[in-house]
C-alpha cells in the first residue's frame, strides 16, 4: 500500500504544481470558464507534449507512460487545487481509464492514442435524471442493430459531454448493462447544462437511435462497470482533497494579514480553531484517497478487492472535508470572501458540485453500509 | 540508539522473526483474565510486566542499557501491532509513555541507573503531578513551591488529576522553585517518593463514579537534590519530552482497538435489529469510514517517518481526530439504544455492562486531559498552520 510518495512522485507533483502556476492561474480561469471552449486548448496541449500529463496513467502500448491511479491522484490533486478548467477529469481519468481496464484491444487501439496524445477528447456518461453515477439507475437501452448497436435514452451531467470527441454511454442491455461508444453526431443530441460550478461543463445528451460500438469484456460488464465507476469516485475524491488544501492555504494565509481590532485575525482563536480542524479533515481526506488509489492501482493489477470500499470511503469523506473547507474559507475572509473577485466561491461552487456528482455523501455511506455488512 | 530507523548490522534476525518469536511468547505466556478484585488485579498486572521484562520485551523504544529493547522505529511498530493483536496488559501507571523520555534524555548517568529499570520491569509505578486546581490549560501558572533545604527540597502544595496515583509508588511532580511570577522560568522537575511523609494522595471520583485519577497534597515533603532531572529552574523545557517517533508507533493501537470497538457496535445494532434503520446505517458507515482512516493516518505516518525521518502535518491531528471520534461514537451507541443504554453497569438489566454509557461518560475526558481540545487547536494552528500567537497570552 503507498501512503507515502517516492521522491520521483513528489517531483511529479512539483512539475505540475509549477505548470499550472504558470499556465493556469486564476485569471486565466476566469478567462476561460467565461469562454465558449471552457478551457484553453493551447494549455491543453501543453500538457500532453511537454508534461505527458494526458498519457502518464496510460497504458504504453498506446503511447501513455504506463503509471497508475496514484500517479493520475497526484496530477488530480494538483488540479483540483488549480481549479484547472480543462477535460481532463472526463477524458482521461474517466474515459481514458474505463478504456484502459477494458481488456478490449479494439476499442483501445481505436480510441487510447489520441486521448493519450490529448488530440481527441472522450466523456463518461452515466448519470441519468433523477440518479446518480448508478448502474442500477441507468433506463438508456442498447439494442442490436446491424453490426453494432442502438441507444435509446438521456443522459445528463455527462462532465465535458458537450466537447467530447467520443461518448462512452453505460446503457441496459437484455444481459445487463454495458458500456457502448458513441461517435458523431447521427441520433445524438446534446446541450449544456447551466450549473453552479463554472468551471467544469456539464452536458445533457439525447440518445435516439443512436449508432454505437459495444466495447469492454464481453459477456456480464457489471464488474467491469462497477470498477469503471469507482476509479471515477476515486479520481474526483483526488481533485477535491487538492481544492481543499489551496481552501486551507487561502484561508491560513488570509488570516495572517488581516487586521482587525488591531491584530491579524490569525490570533483568535475562533480563526485558528476552524483552521486547525481544516486540517485534520484535510490529512485524514489525504489518508482516504491515498488508501484509495493505491487500492485502485491493485485492482488493475488484478488484486485490490476493497476498492468498492475505498472509493466509497473516499468519496463519502473527502466531498464533505472539500465542502466544508470552502464554506470555511468564504466565511474567514469575510466580505471579500463573497465577492466575484475572490476565488472563495469558485472553489466553494466546484466542491459543493463534485459533491454531488457522483453521489451524495450520505449515498457513498448508503453502498459502505452494505459492502461492510452492516 | 533510541528512535533510529534501520537496525544494527548485528542484528541478524529479520523483521518477521522477531514478529513470529514475539507473538510467540505473547501467546505462550498471555497472563488471562485479570482478576476482578482490585488490588489482586494490580499484582496479576505487575506479575506480566516483570514476566515481559525477564524475557526481553520490555520497554521498546528505550536503550538496552536501562533495560529496554532498542528497537528501530520499524520494529516498534511491529511490536506494537503484535502487543495490541495479542490483548495483553501495557504499562501501570503514566511513566513509561510519559516520564521515562524525559529521564533517557535529561536524567543523570545514575539516575537512569536507578530509575529507568524498575518502571520498565513495572516494579515502581509512576504517576504525574503536573496540573493543580488553579494551573489547568494555563501550566506555568502551577504553584506548588519547593524550596531548598541542604540536600533537600521541601515540597509544599496540591496537585489534582493524577492518573493512577492512588496506587503510585514515584510522582514526576511539576514544582515552583522561581518566583511567583516566573512562570515557565522557575519550574523544576523532581520525582517524588509517594510514600515518604507528608504525601497525601486521595482518590478523586469523577464523572463516572470512579477514581481514575487522585489529588495529591504535598506537607512539608522532604525531597532529596538528587531526585531532580536537569537544572533547578530549567524544568519546563523537559515536560514535552520525546525521544522519537513512539507515539507513531503508539497510535496504531487505538486504530486498532477501535476497529475491535466499531465491529462490537455494529454486531450489537445487528443483534437488536437497528440496522435496518437508514439513520443508524449512516451513522454507522460514518464510525467505518472514520475508523478505516485513523488506521490509514497512523500508516501514513509511520511510512512518512520511515521514508523521511519525520512524521507530516497528519501526525499534529491524529489525537484530535480520536479523540472526537470516540466521544461521537459512545454518544451514538446510547442514543442507539434508546433507554435501554442509560442503564448502568451495575443494573442487571444494563446493555453489555454498561460500557457504552460509561464511555459516552468517561470520553468526556479525552478532550480535557493532556491538554484540551481548544489548546491542541491553538498549538495546530500556531506550530504547524503558523497562525500568530493571540498577543493577551503571556509567552510561550
Amino acid at each position: 500500500m503507498t501512503l507515502t510518495f517516492t521522491d520521483e512522485q513528489e517531483e511529479l507533483r512539483a512539475s505540475v504544481r509549477r505548470f499550472l502556476a504558470d499556465k493556469s492561474p486564476s485569471e486565466a480561469v476566469r478567462r476561460w470558464m467565461e469562454s465558449e471552449e471552457g478551457h484553453d486548448p493551447a494549455v491543453w496541449r501543453q500538457m500532453a507534449e511537454q508534461l505527458g500529463l494526458q498519457g502518464l496513467a496510460l497504458p504504453e502500448e498506446y503511447g501513455g507512460a504506463g503509471y497508475g491511479p496514484v500517479e493520475l491522484g497526484i496530477v488530480l490533486e494538483e488540479m483540483g487545487r488549480a481549479l484547472l478548467p480543462a477535460p481532463f477529469l472526463s477524458s482521461v481519468a474517466l474515459a481514458g481509464q474505463a478504456l484502459a481496464v477494458s481488456g478490449d484491444d479494439a476499442a483501445k487501439q481505436r480510441w487510447l492514442p489520441g486521448i493519450v496524445d490529448g488530440t481527441r477528447t472522450a466523456a463518461l456518461a452515466v448519470s441519468e435524471e433523477g440518479s446518480s453515477w448508478t448502474l442500477e439507475g441507468v433506463r438508456t437501452t442498447a439494442t442490436p442493430k446491424g453490426e453494432g448497436w442502438a441507444l435509446e435514452g438521456t443522459k445528463t451531467f455527462v462532465i465535458d459531454g458537450g466537447s467530447a470527441d467520443l461518448l462512452l454511454v453505460v446503457a441496459r442491455t437484455d444481459e445487463g448493462p454495458a458500456l457502448f461508444a458513441v461517435e458523431g453526431a447521427d441520433g445524438v443530441s446534446r446541450s449544456p447544462l447551466t450549473a453552479l460550478d463554472p468551471t467544469r461543463r456539464l452536458a445533457h445528451v439525447t440518445l435516439e437511435a443512436a449508432p454505437a460500438v459495444r466495447v469492454g469484456p464481453a459477456g456480464d460488464q457489471a464488474g467491469y462497470l462497477r470498477d469503471v465507476l469507482d476509479l471515477a469516485i476515486v479520481a474526483l475524491a483526488a481533485e477535491q482533497v487538492g481544492a481543499a488544501q489551496a481552501c486551507l492555504d487561502l484561508s491560513v494565509e488570509y488570516a495572517k494579514i488581516r487586521v482587525q481590532f488591531g491584530r491579524p485575525i490569525g490570533s483568535f482563536q475562533a480563526i485558528k480553531h476552524k483552521c486547525a480542524d481544516m486540517l485534520l479533515e484535510v490529512e485524514s481526506a489525504k489518508s482516504a484517497v491515498y488508501n484509495a488509489a493505491s487500492v485502485a492501482a491493485e485492482r488493475i493489477a488484478g488484486a485490490g478487492e476493497e476498492l468498492p470500499i475505498a472509493a466509497a470511503l473516499a468519496g463519502a469523506y473527502c466531498s464533505t472535508t472539500a465542502v466544508h473547507a470552502a464554506k470555511e474559507t468564504v466565511q474567514i475572509h469575510g466580505g471579500i470572501g463573497y465577492t466575484w473577485e475572490h476565488d472563495a466561491h469558485l472553489y466553494l461552487k466546484r466542491a459543493k458540485s463534485s459533491e454531488l456528482l457522483f453521489g451524495a455523501p450520505a449515498a457513498h455511506r448508503a453502498r459502505l453500509a452494505t459492502l461492510v455488512g452492516i | 540508539m533510541t528512535g533510529s530507523l534501520t537496525a544494527t548490522p548485528a542484528d541478524v534476525e529479520t523483521d518477521e522473526e522477531f514478529r513470529a518469536r514475539l507473538r510467540a511468547f505473547l501467546t505462550d505466556h498471555h497472563p488471562g483474565k485479570r482478576p476482578r478484585d482490585v488490588v489482586e488485579g494490580r499484582a496479576w498486572h505487575k506479575a506480566w510486566l516483570a514476566r515481559l521484562f525477564d524475557a526481553g520485551f520490555a520497554g521498546p523504544s528505550f536503550p538496552r542499557e536501562y533495560g529496554g529493547m532498542d528497537l528501530p522505529f520499524t520494529r516498534q511498530v511491529i511490536y506494537q501491532e503484535e502487543y495490541n493483536r495479542a490483548r495483553v496488559p501495557g504499562p501501570q501507571g503514566t511513566g513509561l509513555g510519559i516520564a521515562a523520555p524525559t529521564l533517557v534524555k535529561y536524567g543523570t548517568e545514575e539516575q537512569k541507573q536507578q530509575f529507568l529499570r524498575p518502571m520498565i520491569r513495572g516494579d515502581k509505578v509512576w504517576a504525574q503531578g503536573y496540573s493543580e486546581p488553579e494551573a489547568g490549560s494555563d501550566l506555568p501558572s502551577l504553584r506548588t513551591t519547593a524550596r531548598r533545604e541542604g540536600d533537600s527540597y521541601v515540597v509544599d502544595g496540591q496537585k489534582v488529576w493524577n492518573t493512577h496515583a492512588d496506587y503510585a509508588d514515584i510522582l514526576f511532580t511539576l514544582v515552583r522553585t522561581g518566583t511567583p511570577e516566573s512562570r515557565q522560568k522557575g519550574i523544576t522537575y523532581l520525582l517524588i517518593d509517594a510514600h515518604a511523609p507528608g504525601v497525601t494522595v486521595r482518590p478523586l471520583r469523577d464523572i463516572t463514579g470512579g477514581t481514575h485519577f487522585s489529588e495529591i497534597f504535598f506537607d512539608a515533603v522532604r525531597v532529596p537534590v538528587a531526585n531532580r532531572i536537569g537544572e533547578e529552574n530549567e524544568g519546563w523545557p523537559l515536560v514535552r519530552t520525546s525521544l522519537g517517533h513512539e507515539r507513531a508507533a503508539g497510535a496504531m493501537n487505538q486504530a486498532a482497538l477501535y476497529r475491535r470497538v466499531v465491529t462490537e457496535l455494529t454486531a450489537l445494532a445487528k443483534e437488536r435489529g437497528l440496522t435496518a434503520d437508514p439513520l443508524v446505517r449512516d451513522r454507522l458507515a460514518d464510525f467505518e469510514v472514520r475508523v478505516r482512516i485513523m488506521r490509514y493516518t497512523g500508516m501514513r505516518v509511520i511510512a512518512d517517518i520511515v521514508s523521511r525521518g519525520e512524521p507530516g502535518p497528519a501526525s499534529s491531528t491524529s489525537r484530535l481526530f480520536i479523540t472526537t471520534f470516540e466521544q461521537d461514537l459512545h454518544e451514538f451507541a446510547v442514543d442507539m439504544l434508546g433507554a435501554d443504554g442509560l442503564l448502568l453497569r451495575d443494573d442487571p438489566r444494563s446493555v453489555q455492562r454498561g460500557r457504552w454509557v460509561g464511555g459516552f461518560l468517561s470520553t468526556r475526558a479525552s478532550t480535557i486531559g493532556a491538554g484540551t481540545a481548544e489548546i491542541q487547536r491553538n498549538t495546530i494552528a500556531e506550530q504547524v498552520l503558523g497562525l500568530p500567537r493571540d498577543p493577551a497570552m503571556p509567552p510561550r
